[in-house]
């Protein structure tokens, strides 16, 4: 693409009409305004394109034996591992890096911080695709996914802490859906829809902070159905919603940090220079954010240790992993997120999110699989599983680059609005 | 249907909604939060170990009333006892709803037998984790599943505070949960004994009204205090179970969890649950004052602006 | 395991039956009383009946500790003699007109609803002999596998997925994960 975009003034599209004035039909905006002999060349010519084509080359009959042959037959699930990596990483994992839309939503539109603005529609995109891919795991997960409405509509069990996912999830994610629309909209220059949507983003944007702390929350809130099973360092039973909660506020917007790097460094033919000029400013701003998350998130962690009287865990076997946990994961991102924010360290802090990522993802496994059962038994994922794993992500990046690709996400239309 | 209804006016109307929902959703947490204290009437079973003497006829029983698959090996094959899986001993999956176990407690000439299967908790976890209602505590005592609302989502496997309920892992199209339900449907509706307290012929799975067996166990230990640890395991672990036992050796030596909360598992996550409502009546109140006060600079400008152009 | 496998083979130990209905209406009755050899066959669903030798452990042992207060000498235990002390002789001592075949039947729990009842927590017929046999067999070291006192008919192995109707080692070797 970047040879593309060098040869050709009218490449990357970004009006409904060529600078020669005749419109871009809606499948020459599909193919980039490639020929689609130029779209396979160009598509073929990735390296990270022959990964995918591998990564699915073994996922896709892997998924096959497992709709076909059922969860028994790809991944360690058991009776007393009920939860694998699926859900461990594909639900736990992902929806806290997907925190983002709604904390960009409120700095931008509720606290009026028109400065985040640059990056508002990829921190939204961002969250709209991490909710839906989780819901997607959950989908290879659950042993009847055909009925995943039934909580919705057919049998409802509104004391359990899934049920209040299961509905913040949905309507969260048509809220985001409500809140990506505009950029589409302004793609296929349908300006009606984007205007009717415009009134409504205030409401929107609340009810994605009151939906999102519930859920985020909630997810946490599971694991205290299991206080004898998962080792206490980390369940908190009073705090363990604010831990998940706090815990996806830096998760997303390293989030935002991680995948703003990447956009820039290997697509930034589809970056404006409004985009591209702030960038750096907007991650020191949203680098500064992490650290106070992080920080806050430390104090919890240790008032929660403090409460319930766990000290000396800390001294055993598991206590050591906890605080490799917290020096890796917590500790060393927020001091370099401090010192990069201090130093005007952009390169620091993309780093320090990269970190934040990976360690809120540990997390997350480790409550939800390594450190559950501690009593008993360690489970080790199946490679298959694994896979699979692999192979969703692998569709949720895809996805991810198509969408950045095409809609107005890290540019702004130029055309009509 | 109330629901969708709420969600709509949330989308739009933020604040108005959020009230509704507030509303509906304050009702169905304060009836989580009530605590439930379980039928009085139900029937429960005392498991008394120190006459249970190994003989698994409880387990063949089980496995010819509720009709599971053929065992890997006979019933009176007690070579069971020594099998040894991720370093635990046997327990329930989907082809047997209950196992005997046998354990060799030092000081003890004779080893010790423990019958594992649900406990029917007064207030079961299995049930108050479930989001679409599978589960029913009916009036007898037995907590039994709906196979044909659950999702397979397995969150009451991670509830049950005793690893009971299991999944039928081996099945893409007709999976479920499978565990002991009291045999309600084919007995204990109409008032009968389970297979498995009927077949044992030590009558060491002693069945009555849930309060007539602890009274029972009280006596038994007041009457033996020598033979007997001085508690009923299930009388208010995890909220209490239909299923208790006694033991002549202290309970963790014998393969029960001895730090299961006494309250029952909900209580635990009823620090999230009465947080619900206050974020939805708080939060659109705090936020929409954040961002009149965030954006008032603006708002003055453009109070400035149109002044002018009014002037002008 | 030999000792072990002894212990659990005794479970099922005696077959159960109202078999103890002998002409026990006499006061002041002995051993001599009591016919030498009842056939229990209250589990022949499942087992052959039992042929209970009641001279020979008439001989090893005293009336009282299988029948309790009912015959033979007075009621040792302190907490029995509070009522029977003086309660004498019953009239009758077979072990099937105390201990009820149908334990859990309805109407007997409710029964054990009233008040003045002390005896609330008796075992059934079935409880009682094996509570009791196997007991004594296991302290003294006499048989007390299940088989030792009563052979497995063919509906018992049917149940027990035993003898002809064992499973087949080779459907199970692959053990699942
Ligand atoms: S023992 Fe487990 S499965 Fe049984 S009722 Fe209690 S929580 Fe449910
Ligand atoms: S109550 Fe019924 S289902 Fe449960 S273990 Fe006993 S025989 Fe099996």
């Amino acid at each position: 693409m970047k040879i593309f975009s060098k040869q050709r003034p009218e490449i990357p599209i970004a009006d409904h009409v060529r600078p020669d004035g005749t419109a871009w039909s809606l499948k020459e905006k599909l193919f980039l305004g490639l020929t689609p002999g130029e779209y396979m060349q160009q598509f073929f010519r990735n390296p990270v394109n022959w990964l995918m084509i591998a990564v699915f080359a073994v996922g896709v009959p892997l998924l096959l034996q497992r709709y076909i042959y059922g969860l028994g037959a790809v991944t360690h699930g058991s009776n007393d591992y009920p939860w694998g990596l699926f859900l461990g990483f594909g639900l736990f994992g992902m929806v806290p890096l997907s925190a983002s839309g709604f904390m960009l939503g409120t700095t931008v539109e509720l606290f009026g911080r028109k400065d985040f603005k640059p990056i508002e529609r990829l921190a939204l995109l961002n969250g709209l695709l991490g909710y839906f891919f989780a819901v997607l795991f959950l989908e290879v997960d659950l042993g009847m996914p055909w009925r995943l409405p039934y909580p919705m509509f057919v049998s409802l069990g509104p004391a359990a802490v899934l049920f209040l996912v299961a509905w913040h999830v949905a309507t969260y994610l048509s809220v985001q859906v409500a809140e990506v629309l505009p950029a589409f909209f302004e793609w296929i220059g349908w300006l009606k829809g984007k205007r009717a949507i415009r009134k409504y983003v205030l409401a929107l944007t609340v009810a994605g902070i009151i939906l999102s702390t519930l859920h985020q929350g909630a997810l946490g809130a599971l694991f205290t159905y299991a206080p004898s099973k998962l080792h206490p360092l980390w369940l908190s039973v009073n705090f363990q919603w604010i831990h998940f909660f706090c815990s996806s506020i830096f998760a997303g917007l390293s989030m935002v940090i991680v995948a703003s790097t990447l956009i820039n460094r290997f697509a930034s033919w589809r970056c404006d220079d409004n985009f591209k000029n702030n960038l750096d400013y907007i991650t020191i701003g949203l680098g500064k954010g992490c650290s106070y998350a992080l920080i806050t998130y430390l104090v919890i962690k240790i008032v929660a240790v403090a409460h319930d009287q766990e000290w000396a865990y800390l001294l055993t076997g598991w206590g050591s992993y906890f605080i490799l946990e917290m020096v890796l994961a917590v500790i060393i991102p927020m001091f370099l997120f401090a010192i990069g924010c201090r130093n005007k360290q952009v390169g620091m802090i993309r780093f320090a999110a990269l970190l934040a990522v990976l360690g809120i993802v540990w997390n997350r496994l480790n409550t939800a699989l390594f450190c559950f059962n501690w009593q008993i038994y360690q489970e080790v994922p199946h490679w298959k599983e694994v896979w699979i794993t692999f192979t969703i992500f692998a569709l949720y990046f895809l996805t991810y680059r198509f969408i950045v690709y095409r809609l107005p996400i890290v540019y702004t239309w130029k055309g009509e609005k | 249907m109330k629901k969708t209804v709420s969600r709509r006016a949330f989308l739009k109307g933020g604040l108005a909604g959020t009230v509704a929902a507030t509303t509906l959703l304050n009702s169905k947490s304060s009836e989580a939060a009530g605590s439930f204290e379980g039928y009085p009437e139900g029937m429960g079973v005392l498991v008394d170990l120190t006459r249970c003497v190994g003989c698994r006829s409880c387990e063949a029983a089980c496995n010819l009333e509720q009709g599971l698959p053929e065992p890997a090996k006979p019933f009176d094959d007690y070579s069971v006892f020594d099998e040894i899986k991720h370093g635990e001993k046997r327990r329930t999956d989907e082809t047997r709803y209950t196992v005997v176990n046998s354990y060799d407690v030092p000081g003890m000439e004779h080893p010790l037998f423990r019958k594992v299967q649900c406990n029917h908790c007064q207030e079961p976890a299995c049930l108050t984790s479930c989001f679409v209602n599978a589960y029913t505590k009916t009036p007898e005592g037995a907590v039994i599943y709906n196979s044909k609302v659950c999702v397979g989502c397995r969150t009451c496997m991670v509830a049950c505070p005793f690893y009971i309920p299991t999944f039928k892992y081996s099945s893409a199209f007709d999976p479920k949960i499978m565990k002991c339900i009291f045999c309600y449907d084919t007995r204990l509706k109409d008032g009968l004994p389970p297979a498995c307290v009927e077949a044992c012929p030590q009558e060491a799975l002693t069945f009555g009204k849930r309060s007539d067996m602890i009274e029972a166990g009280r006596q038994r230990i007041k009457m033996n205090p020598d033979k007997y640890v001085d508690h009923i395991y299930g009388e208010h672990e995890v909220g209490g179970t239909a299923w208790m036992y006694l033991s002549s050796a202290p309970f963790d030596k014998v393969g029960f969890d001895t730090h299961v909360p006494k309250e029952p598992i909900l209580n635990s996550v009823k620090d999230f649950l009465s947080i619900v409502p206050m974020v939805l009546t708080i939060w659109p109140g705090l936020f929409v004052g954040f961002h009149l006060l965030a954006t008032r600079k603006d708002a003055a400008k453009k109070i400035e602006e149109e002044k002018k152009e009014v002037k002008s | 395991m030999r000792t072990r496998n002894k212990l659990l083979h005794c479970a099922l130990a005696l077959a159960i039956g109202t078999a103890l209905s002998g002409p026990f209406t006499a006061n002041a009755m002995d051993a001599s009383d009591a016919p030498d050899l009842i056939t229990i066959d209250s589990l022949t669903n499942l087992y052959g009946p039992v042929e209970f030798d009641h001279a020979m452990h008439a001989d090893l042992a005293d009336c009282a500790l299988c029948h309790h207060h009912t015959t033979g000498i007075p009621a040792q235990d302190p907490n029995c003699l509070r009522c029977h002390a003086t309660s004498g002789e019953a009239d009758t001592v077979a072990c099937a007109d105390c201990h009820t075949a149908d334990r859990f039947n309805k109407d007997y729990l409710e029964s054990l609803d009233d008040p003045m009842l002390y005896h609330v927590d008796k075992p059934g017929l079935k409880g009682a002999y094996h509570i009791n046999c196997i007991g004594c067999h296991v302290e003294v070291g006499a048989p007390s596998g299940c088989q030792d006192c009563h052979v497995m008919n063919d509906s018992g192995q049917q149940m027990f997925k035993t003898g002809d109707y064992a499973p087949d080692p080779q459907d199970h070797n692959n053990g699942g994960h």
